[in-house]
């Protein structure tokens, strides 16, 4: 008797099934011609081809059918690693027989099976119920691994890292840039944030009217609020003194800083109150009973309890901002939004990948170590 | 020595609390008892300024609380409440810790104290100190609460339903405790509750409280035997009195001269146990021993009922 297959496993078999029939990679004679797909067997030597093929079958296998969450985890993994190697190897390969300017890029193929190992590998971590150190510790040896492939240079053939090659300088100068401008906006947003979020907690009055001021503020759309604050920082860059000195001008960082700013009150704020009334109530009065002013209980009951909450905030502010942050470079704010633009105004997609995946990776990274910050916090359990 | 002179509060012109006066001799237990809504949580947490009064004076040995600064009169007083509310953030160790912290206790003399409390307290320090809140069953948290209250010696104790939420077996073993821990210490304390039967067992002297006034302050007995009013008689429960009554007499008060046979009960215990004792056993009479086990005389049936049928 055959048993049932897994509910998540059985599409994602599926998916992966249909992905070793696609492309794995797309070769294309120079930067913009048109791309040629190339199979699994095209793209690779025969050996890596069938090794690939293998490790996907076992994995359709592992996720129709196996259950324990340590082997669902295990060979999805050790086949989106061999994938990973062999996405370079192929372009390596396709590279040898064409010319200086041809360009290998990972195929639909590649994406579909990258994403649906992606989801195995995610719910067979979940399945395992991993503490938050366990889940950094997975975390940093996918991050280590994937440096270690960079590093090693076994994807220099691909397409992104020539476009890599051809914007190093100006992409750890944007990547600089965009960094600045997400987390110097979350540090302007906790700076804010949390002592209103406190003031509205204390203030019923309050709480209406502000919390409804930052809503509005996120109904407008990003590029309309970059676009509306470009007038008056012009202003105050060409009227007040010094202004302009300290890089304020009406396109570039200052607006996109602002902006980022304003949107990341609304989740500060909100979590901030939110947390603090959530601190139980016996819990405030026994502090007060006990005879603690009412600074010591903010600082040593209240803001410890409502921390994990405020931290919830933080997170999604973060992420939120690496997201955005893409969006200032419209407004010349810089980031890695450069690329993706100036790759759209060139149709080339590896451009556009080139400010993407980065930008995707470290809103990866901001939520998983956020995540894991706010599991460890002893408030957290009670 | 605690003197309350015309204590009131009102929120929004309606009045919860209503000129309550009354002395508390140090190393006492003075109950409030009431309804729920009766304005006993208000009145206590008038004491600390937790509620700041509308009208009226509280003196603590001669000073009135208004003369000091609301958090340093808290320090003063020792405070335990109903959710417990120990600082889930905080060890049992720290939670004790935290009014000597605030008055700046050195590190030795804390841990020394905290120790010396989970021991009165009949917890194990080695293992309950570091543990966290969340890891303490209901009675455990009740007990680490009013280790917390006792921490810095406090001139007086102040309880808000503080065995609430507990359950009836784990609430009566933290009534006889509190009550020889009170013995112990000397302290004085004021415990509101909202129930008649706790009252009597722990008050040495009993305020009922009804719409935000005391109708009657008395010892348990009195309560017992002349409620001033159909409330207060109302809340000891009529069917209830002369069991209650019985409850608070040891049976050393009716004991005769003379032997009996069969099992003896110690002379310490209340006339209620000793009606137990007959009820079940089916004797009319018990022997009577001291807490040496010597023969002390006896009990009967017959002088049982006669101290009950005196409260009707
Ligand atoms: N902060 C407040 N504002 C308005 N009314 C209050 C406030 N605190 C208590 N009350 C009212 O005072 C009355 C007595 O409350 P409380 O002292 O808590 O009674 P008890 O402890 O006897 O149950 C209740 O009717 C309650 O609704
Ligand atoms: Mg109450």
């Amino acid at each position: 008797m055959i048993p049932r297959p897994d509910k998540l496993g059985a599409p994602m078999g599926a998916l992966l099934a249909v992905a070793l029939a696609l492309p794995l990679a797309s070769y294309r004679a120079n930067r913009i011609a048109l791309a040629e797909a190339r199979g699994l067997f095209e793209a690779l030597p025969a050996v890596w081809a069938a090794a690939l093929l293998a490790c996907a079958v076992a994995t359709i296998a592992v996720a129709l059918f196996v259950r324990p969450p340590a082997i669902r985890l295990a060979v999805p993994a050790l086949t989106l690693l061999l994938l990973l190697i062999a996405i370079g190897v192929a372009a390596r390969m396709l590279m040898a027989n064409g010319a200086d300017y041809a360009r290998v890029a990972p195929g639909t193929g590649f994406w579909l099976a990258g994403f649906a190992l992606s989801i195995l590998i995610t719910d067979a971590i979940v399945r395992l119920k991993p503490g938050p150190f366990l889940r950094l510790g997975v975390f940093a040896l996918a991050a280590a691994a994937i440096a270690a492939i960079l590093v090693t240079g076994e994807w220099n053939a691909l397409s992104i890292l020539a476009e890599y090659r051809g914007h190093a300088a100006t992409f750890w100068r944007e990547g600089a840039h965009h960094l600045q401008l997400a987390f110097g906006s979350l540090a302007a947003a906790i700076a804010a944030g949390v002592p209103i979020g406190i003031l509205i907690h204390r203030s019923e009055r309050l709480k209406g009217p502000v919390l409804s001021t930052l809503s509005l503020i996120q109904t407008i759309p990003s590029i309309a609020l970059f676009g509306m604050l470009i007038v008056p920082l012009s202003w105050v860059a060409a009227n007040v003194p010094g202004a302009s000195e300290i890089g304020i001008r009406g396109i570039g960082m200052a607006p996109a800083f602002v902006a980022l700013f304003l949107y990341s009150l609304l989740p500060m704020v909100a979590n901030t109150a939110a947390g603090l009334s959530g601190v139980s109530p016996s819990v405030t009065e026994a502090a007060a009973g006990m005879g603690l002013t009412s600074r010591q209980r903010l600082i040593s009951v209240e803001l410890p309890l409502a921390l994990p909450v405020i931290l919830t905030g933080v997170r999604i502010v973060l992420v939120q901002n690496i997201g955005l942050t893409t969006i200032a470079a419209l407004i010349g704010g810089g980031g890695f939004g450069t690329f993706v633009f100036q790759g759209l105004g060139q149709t080339a997609t590896d451009l556009i990948l080139l400010g993407a995946l980065p930008t995707v990776a470290l809103a990866f990274a901001a939520a998983v170590v956020l995540d894991a910050v706010i599991d460890v916090l002893p408030g957290a359990k009670a | 020595m605690i003197r309350i002179e015309g204590l009131t509060k009102e929120y929004a012109g309606n009045a919860v609390v209503r000129d309550v006066s009354m002395e508390i001799e140090a190393a006492t237990i003075t109950v409030i008892v009431g309804t729920s809504g009766s304005g006993k949580s208000t009145f206590l947490r008038m004491i600390n300024r937790l509620v700041e009064p509308t009208k009226g004076v509280v003196e603590i040995d001669g000073t009135d609380t208004r003369e000091m600064k609301a958090y340093e009169l808290r320090r003063r007083i020792g405070y335990a409440i109903q959710d417990h509310g120990l600082f889930p953030h905080w060890t049992v160790a720290r939670n004790i810790a935290t009014v000597p912290k605030l008055l700046g206790w050195d590190r030795k003399k804390i841990d020394a104290r905290v120790h010396e409390l989970l021991e009165l307290l009949q917890l194990d320090p080695d293992e309950i100190a570091p543990r966290y809140p969340h890891q303490l069953s209901g009675g455990q948290a009740q007990r680490v609460g009013v280790a917390r209250a006792l921490a810095a010696r406090p001139d007086m104790l102040l309880m808000d339903e503080p065995f609430g939420a507990l359950d009836p077996v784990i609430r009566a073993k933290a009534q006889t405790d509190l009550k020889s821990i009170q013995d112990r210490l000397g302290s004085t304390i004021l415990l509101v509750t909202h129930d008649m039967a706790e009252a009597i067992r722990l008050g040495d002297r009993i305020a009922v409280m009804s719409e935000g006034r005391v109708e009657q302050l008395a010892p348990p007995a009195e309560i017992l035997t002349h409620p001033a009013s159909d409330n207060v008689r109302n809340l000891v429960g009529d069917d209830d009195r002369p069991f209650r009554y019985l409850s608070l007499i040891p049976v050393s008060e009716r004991t005769e001269e003379g032997t009996a046979e069969g099992t003896p009960i110690a002379a310490d215990r209340s006339l209620y146990d000793a009606l137990a004792e007959m009820i079940w056993s089916g004797r009319e009479v018990l022997p009577v021993v001291g807490e040496d086990g010597s023969a002390r005389g006896l009990v009967r049936r017959g002088a049982l009922l006669d101290a009950a049928r005196s409260v009707a």
